[in-house]
């Protein structure tokens, strides 16, 4: 295997997750998730080391979501009816399903960074990818957590 | 279930099976090919090419009217225009390499207002320096006959008006559009930051 393999069966699957939070479009986000591994293969001989591998990727890959924006179709965020009455016991996609779509009506850099920060990386990390001190990256992230458990909580659909 | 650790749990439980399997993604890169820039790049061929052709007319041609050398110099002037604008692009596609999410936004933003202005000014002016070389560089060949003039210049000024009155509104409205709404997303990305 070589070492390009070797890191996209390590991130790929971290990539996509991530493009889905954005989208909430599984062919966008496959769409996007292999677009950022071509920028990785074209560009691996010049990556510097200056930063982890990871966040390499993860820029390359959320610069790729924030660029989607350039193209025709505008990326489309649905509002999530209130009062969703909870018929019946959740299954596990619809449970995704539903924390996509939270994801998707938050601003685009709430997703990308509520996205990092389900992919367990440290918040200075994350700071590194969006460009955002530290001590702003920690505001954000509280803040996000804050509007996703109000969404949580309205919807009742998690308990 | 509304606290971060299931919240964790449940996001990586994704299914990532539409994924390609890594071989066969290293088959898709392999094929990849920057076809994102080629346009720019045959452009700044084709503009450079041009380029030479006139300054072989101006060295090697013997023109004998004054006419003749100044419609040259402007037509390489036009072409020197193009070629410079594109590759001034070609070369801010390649030194983003790495960079923040913010400074991704700021320089796409950046990279539309340039194109506003290679709309409004760089395109008009070659688009008139290369209308009057056009004119200019025909003279000597086609004074001597009177039919031959007026057809050759009105062929030329038919195509010129069709370029400025006809395609370039067009084209311009339809991308001015498309950049300002742009741009107003971009703004919006720009002040979450």
């Amino acid at each position: 295997m070589t070492d390009f393999e070797e890191i996209y069966s390590k991130h790929s699957p971290q990539i996509y997750r991530v493009c889905m939070g954005y989208f909430n479009d599984a062919d966008q986000a496959k769409d996007i998730t292999q677009e950022t591994f071509i920028s990785v293969w074209k560009n691996l001989d010049t990556f510097r080391n200056q930063s982890h591998i990871s966040t390499w990727i993860f820029r390359i890959a959320t610069n790729n979501c924030l660029r989607a924006l350039e193209k025709s179709k505008r990326v489309v965020t649905t509002e999530l009816p209130l009062n969703l009455p909870a018929v019946h016991e959740e299954t596990q996609e619809e449970k995704l399903a539903f924390l996509y779509q939270c994801i998707n009506e938050l601003e685009e850099t709430e997703r990308i960074i509520i996205s990092l920060v389900l992919e367990d990386l440290p918040q200075a990390e994350i700071a590194e990818i969006v460009g955002l001190t530290p001590g702003n990256t920690r505001v954000k992230i509280h803040r996000i957590k804050e509007k996703l458990a109000i969404k949580f909580k309205t919807n009742g659909q998690f308990r | 279930m509304d606290n971060l650790d299931d919240l964790k749990a449940l996001w990586l439980s994704a299914n990532t099976d539409p994924l390609p399997q890594p071989a066969e993604m290293l088959r898709m890169v392999k094929k990849f090919r920057n076809q994102k820039i080629r346009r720019k790049v045959i452009i700044i061929v084709i503009a450079l090419a041009c380029s030479c052709i006139m300054l072989w007319g101006i060295f090697f041609d013997h023109a004998t009217m004054v006419t003749t050398y100044i419609g040259d110099v402007l037509l390489i002037i036009s072409c020197v225009i193009l070629a410079v604008t594109n590759i001034r692009s070609v070369k801010r596609f390649y030194e983003l390499k790495d960079c923040t999410n913010s400074e991704f936004v700021q320089f796409i933003e950046r990279t539309r207002q340039n194109q506003i202005y290679f709309y409004k000014k760089t395109q008009v002016i070659a688009m008139s320096v290369s209308s009057v070389g056009l004119m200019l560089y025909w003279y000597e060949f086609v004074h001597h006959n009177a039919t031959l003039t007026i057809i050759i210049y009105s062929a030329t000024v038919v195509y010129l008006a069709v370029m400025w009155f006809v395609v370039r509104p067009r084209v311009f409205k339809k991308n001015a559009r498309k950049l300002n709404e742009m741009l107003e997303r971009l703004e919006k990305i720009s002040k979450q930051f």
